[in-house]
């Protein structure tokens, strides 16, 4: 779905989760670089240009926090989101000052960090379509606006939020927890219960059959939801 | 009472009685020198009338104060004490008797001396004593508070840094130099005690934040692998409803983790950012947040905000606070059920209709403590707002009288 494939560097020291990671990025079309501590991130961010940057902050020779200033100073364009397993609200509010565009807490899920990735190039890079596009839906995630064949889609915030995910996640098994997780952290965490998902995702898809769209979204019993395209 | 008042008041009282004894014991002194010298004078008077006896007639040397009478037989000295009336004024007076033998006639000759010259200077000196002592006491009351005051001022500028020394903050604990040994010593002893106490802090606050790092980092692991794992195609229903639980429980237990490492923060005092928050607003605000959770159960809200209330807090433990009990009174209220929320007299009243416990009242507040019938919730969450309470010291109190009660009284 990329129209154009963009590069990111993953800043995290642990190998594991960097592994998984950059399996991820590459199956989700971008292409990815791997640095495991400041130094070597450093480098790479002055030899290649990158559409983002994901930044442990950990990391074995300091504080992730110290690149930020220096990357958003050099390079606007640069998306930079602080993936840490402090949640100390201080960090957060410390890291999205200096200039960071988000901040995830570990552990994350990876449709989540998928769809924060691609919001952030989105609002980054201004020649870059507004609108998302797939088949027949339309999504204009600035405005809140769905189209299908054209025609206004009305969808209440939490389900054009769902569908947005949806879209940003296709062909992906996603599970009730992350769904229940991405709508907590959208809106409150109110333990929303898979009950709750059910019923957000029960409206969408209904909303979606009722005006002619293919019914993307699949159901796996006890597992979660798939929109396969 | 305060060191200055304290020594101030020592000083005086023991000045008052030392001045009084002195004052007493010099008076008496003071007395019984003149009375000797009047006696004296008395004397010389004596001496001067017997040389003035051998050229006259004693009869020619009487006066007022020299009363001549004639004598049967010679007399021995004696002094005695006289009053004469001069100008209708009563005169103290000091009479020497003696016998002088003139042409073979005895004669009783007495002198007298006023003593209200000698009595008048008791006074001039008794008034020039209290003047002079009274000034003397109240320049060294003067300087003596000074100089205490003077020396003492490190240790109140010691005293008052350390009212305001916060463990939290970055800056550490520098105390005046002083001049006097004792308040170098205390001061050095201080700056001591609070580098070791800030030490502490700062590796405590580490140390949580480590171990925040070193068990989250696994679970993302974990949970990373998990969901790479449920993308493959030749996965069964059963294979995939495991997978899908791992998650969760991942995800729960990433969770539980966050909950104690948030309680221990707020127990060990991390959260000092203070701002003065008006709670009327705050309150709207986060029932807000949780309108589509209110509308879904379709609970009857009742908001009844009367008092204007101003609080001095941390903004994201009054939002956790609030967070925590609303989200409490709505998990755990009926479908159609009521939530009142009341902000008076400096309190705060959340009352909710709901199933009654199936635990004791009293354990509401403790950690993991939850109803059976709710699986999702980590019963954590009024720990928190006991926790919050209990930081900025508001009394939170839990009953059960049809409806669940919850109130804060903001002291």
């Amino acid at each position: 779905m990329p129209n154009k494939t963009h590069h990111i560097l993953l800043v995290e020291d642990q190998l594991e989760l960097a592994k998984s990671t950059l399996t991820f990025l590459s199956e989700n079309g971008y292409m990815a670089t791997h640095a495991t501590d400041l130094r070597s991130a450093k480098a790479y961010l002055q030899k290649e240009q990158f559409s983002a940057v994901l930044l442990d902050l950990g990391l074995p020779d300091g504080d992730g926090m110290s690149l930020i200033k220096s990357i958003k100073k050099t390079k606007e364009q640069v998306g930079l989101i602080i993936v840490s397993a402090r949640d100390a609200i201080s960090k957060k509010v410390e890291g999205l000052d200096l200039g960071a565009d988000d901040y995830l807490t570990k552990p994350f899920f990876f449709p989540e960090l998928n769809a924060r990735l691609k919001s952030v190039i989105r609002r980054l890079n201004l020649e870059a379509n507004k609108e998302l596009v797939l088949n027949e839906i339309t999504l204009f995630p600035e405005e809140m606006r769905a189209l299908v064949y054209s025609n206004e889609l009305e969808l209440t915030a939490k389900e054009f939020e769902l569908l947005l995910y949806f879209v940003s996640n296709q062909n992906r098994v996603i599970s009730k927890t992350t769904l229940g997780e991405f709508m907590s952290s959208k809106y409150i965490d109110m333990g929303f219960s898979n009950d709750m998902v059910y019923t957000h995702i029960k409206n969408l898809k209904k909303k979606l059959t009722a005006s002619g769209c293919a019914d993307y979204i699949k159901n796996i019993y006890g597992v979660g939801y798939k929109f396969t395209v | 009472m305060k060191l200055l008042t304290k020594t101030s008041l020592n000083f005086i009282s023991a000045s008052v009685l030392f001045f009084l004894l002195g004052s007493v014991g010099m008076y008496f002194a003071i007395r019984t020198l003149m009375a000797e010298d009047l006696q004296n004078r008395l004397f010389q008077q004596q001496n001067e009338f017997a040389l003035s006896a051998q050229q006259t007639s004693i009869q020619d040397l009487a006066t007022d104060f020299l009363l001549i009478e004639p004598a049967k037989q010679e007399l021995s000295h004696s002094f005695s004490d006289t009053v004469l009336i001069i100008h209708g004024k009563y005169v103290l007076y000091k009479q020497l008797t003696f016998s002088f033998l003139q042409q073979g006639q005895y004669y009783k000759v007495s002198i007298l001396q006023s003593q209200s010259a000698t009595d008048l200077l008791i006074m001039k000196i008794a008034i020039m004593n209290i003047g002079f002592v009274m000034l003397l006491l109240l320049i060294l009351f003067f300087v003596n508070r000074q100089s205490i005051k003077s020396a003492l001022a490190v240790f109140y500028s010691t005293i008052k840094k350390l009212e305001h020394f916060e463990v939290a903050k970055a800056a550490s604990l520098t105390l005046d130099t002083a001049e006097v040994d004792e308040v170098k010593r205390l001061n050095a002893v201080f700056e001591q005690m609070s580098e070791q106490i800030r030490k502490d802090f700062q590796t405590q606050k580490e140390y949580t934040e480590n171990v925040s790092h070193e068990l989250q980092t696994p679970l993302a692991v974990i949970s990373s692998k998990v969901d790479e794992l449920m993308q493959a195609d030749n996965l069964n229903q059963s294979q995939m409803e495991q997978l899908a639980l791992l998650l969760e429980t991942t995800n729960r237990l990433s969770k539980i983790n966050q909950a104690l490492i948030f309680l221990t923060k707020i127990d060990n005092r991390f959260y000092d950012q203070g701002a003065t928050l008006c709670l009327n607003d705050l309150i709207k605000e986060r029932i807000a947040v949780f309108q589509e959770a209110i509308a879904e159960k379709q609970i009857n809200l009742k908001l009844e905000l009367s008092d204007i209330t101003h609080l001095y807090m941390d903004p994201a433990l009054a939002e956790s606070l609030l967070d925590n009990l609303l989200k409490n009174a709505i998990i755990h209220n009926k479908q159609q059920g009521h939530l009142h929320v009341k902000l008076a007299d400096k309190s705060l009243h959340i009352t909710n209709s709901g199933y009654t416990l199936t635990f004791d009242a009293a354990d509401v507040f403790k950690r993991f403590i939850s109803s059976k019938e709710n699986k999702g919730s980590l019963g954590i969450g009024l720990s928190v707002a006991k926790s919050i309470c209990d930081l900025y010291g508001f009394d939170i109190t839990y009953q059960f009288q049809e409806n669940h009660i919850f109130v804060i009284k903001f002291i």
